[in-house]
């Protein structure tokens, strides 16, 4: 076996070598279509860490618009931590509030000449441990007779998860559609060099080699047309993917993109791998093809 | 060794090329298939070695109906027929020995034994000297001898030679049907198609001639004519 390995090898870098500008068209298009796949797998993982971190500020604010004492908002403070899926209860009291707001806006407007008294109501700053959670808690913190009002922003989280999904349909089905093209591509390519060593193939099986036998050295180019373009990919999107997450980082702090090594080498992993599989696939249905027709 | 039982063979075109052939060739026999082109020499060696199937009848090599054969089977018939060819059929770009170690390369040999039968293959055929040597850089007799030893470098009980002398000059010719009989002795059925008369008279071994795609005489110690 060892010595049919050392065969099919030597035979498949000859092939490689002798067709070479289809071997580089055919790498070249692996590399596009696996560098579109990889684009698409880091937006869809990033879109997921914006979501996330968006949802993860997502707290709900509960209302108090009465005057109650520093003991009854502990108390309520109290019940209200004991509800399933609450992880942090700050409170602001109504005095506290104003006060920020005068920090904040007091500068550009008069505000004591306007207003007369705080019109602000005590706050309960609810966070809750995931978004999905969200409106169920927000039920149960308005049941309270304190409560007058619960707001949260439900609805712009849905939106992003909607989107979110469509960008997961509609990338599934493109990312399809150029494995598609790319097999074909890399079918035509091993075509063209199993039809240049069409005697070769018929000499071989003249002398009583078996179809797989002859199918190895084509599925071996196969591969290697997929793992250089796996690996051409994966060294073009890993740079471009660093420049953008430093120009990012330094251009919009808050946008909390994805640096996750171990999830980017799993990434850049999928693609190589699926560049090798596509070769290989590629020159299998190839060859098959060409020799069932033959004899 | 081989024997063709009723055999017919006619293409998608109406055309028939074997027309119920019966034919035995006994073990170790070295026997001249003769006749003009197109009588159905060339189809009768194909369907020996499964290149082509038969309309109808029977195909026996050692014992098996090769016209039945599953297609999974044909390479390991074909491992014990030798085929030497009239364009010899030799990778360009590839040495001698490479041609040759071919054959066995793709049964899987191991490498030593492929270097060792393949020189003993070309020793045989006296191309020691031009292991090294492309096919574009030799005479046609050479590249013969470098086809006839690619076809026994298995050591096969049959070797089929199909117009062997075609594109050689007489004296080369003769070497290398005396090359033939020499593996014939070792042990080899041997079939040769051939037009070349003069050959087939001096050699004076069994003949079967066709015509039409009928065998018209099978002759022992015969002539290109009767």
């Amino acid at each position: 076996m060892f010595s049919n390995l050392e065969f099919f090898l030597v035979e498949a870098l000859r092939s490689f070598r002798r067709s070479a500008l289809m071997s580089f068209v055919a790498i070249g298009t692996i590399t596009v279509s696996l560098f579109v796949f990889g684009v698409f797998l880091l937006l869809v993982v990033n879109l997921g860490s914006i979501v996330g971190s968006v949802s993860s500020k997502m707290d709900l604010a509960a209302y108090v618009n009465k005057d109650i004492s520093l003991e009854e908002a502990g108390a309520l403070q109290l019940t209200l931590a004991k509800i399933p899926g609450v992880e942090k209860i700050d409170f602001i009291s109504r005095t506290e509030a104003w006060r920020q707001f005068k920090d904040e806006f007091g500068s550009q407007l008069d505000l004591d000449a306007t207003m007369t008294n705080n019109p602000l109501p005590h706050t309960f700053n609810i966070k809750v441990r995931t978004p999905d959670i969200l409106p169920k808690v927000a039920k149960e913190v308005s049941n309270f007779q304190l409560i007058d009002e619960v707001r949260y922003s439900g609805k712009f989280v849905d939106q992003m998860k909607s989107l979110l999904d469509a960008i997961r349909i509609g990338g599934a089905s493109l990312v399809i559609l150029i494995a598609l093209a790319t097999l074909l591509i890399v079918v035509n390519t091993i075509r063209l060099t199993v039809l240049a060593r069409e005697t070769d193939i018929s000499i071989m099986k003249l002398v009583g080699a078996t179809d797989i036998f002859v199918k190895w050295p084509f599925i071996i180019e196969g591969i290697l047309l997929g793992v250089l373009g796996g690996l051409a990919s994966f060294i073009i999107l890993n740079f471009s993917y660093s420049a953008v997450l430093y120009k990012v980082s330094s251009a919009l702090p808050f946008l909390p993109l994805m640096g996750d090594q171990r999830l980017l080498s799993l990434i850049y992993l999928t693609m190589v791998l699926l560049g090798t599989g596509l070769g290989m696939l590629g020159a299998y249905i190839s060859v098959s093809r060409i020799l069932n027709s033959e004899v | 060794m081989i024997e063709l039982i009723n055999v017919s063979k006619s293409y998608s075109n109406g055309i028939d090329v074997l027309l119920n052939i019966n034919l035995f060739v006994g073990k170790e026999e070295f026997v001249f298939i003769v006749g003009p082109s197109g009588a159905g020499k060339t189809t009768m060696m194909k369907l020996l070695y499964r290149e082509e199937v038969p309309t109808s009848g029977k195909v026996i090599v050692d014992r098996v109906n090769v016209a039945e054969l599953d297609s999974k089977q044909v390479p390991y018939l074909r491992r014990n027929i030798g085929v030497v060819f009239q364009d010899y059929k030799l990778l360009p770009k590839r040495t001698v020995f490479e041609n040759v170690a071919f054959a066995l390369r793709v049964t899987g040999a191991p490498r030593s034994t492929i270097r060792r039968k393949v020189m003993q293959a070309l020793e045989l055929v006296g191309m020691l000297g031009r292991a090294n040597s492309f096919p574009d850089e030799l005479s046609g007799g050479e590249k013969q001898r470098a086809c006839i030893a690619r076809a026994i470098v298995n050591n096969p009980p049959i070797l089929l030679a199909d117009e062997p002398t075609g594109n050689l000059d007489p004296t080369t010719s003769w070497d290398i049907i005396q090359l033939l009989e020499k593996i014939n002795k070792r042990n080899t059925t041997v079939l040769i198609s051939t037009h070349n008369k003069g050959i087939v008279d001096d050699m004076k071994r069994r003949v079967v001639a066709l015509e039409s795609g009928r065998i018209v005489r099978d002759q022992l110690l015969g002539g290109y004519n009767v």
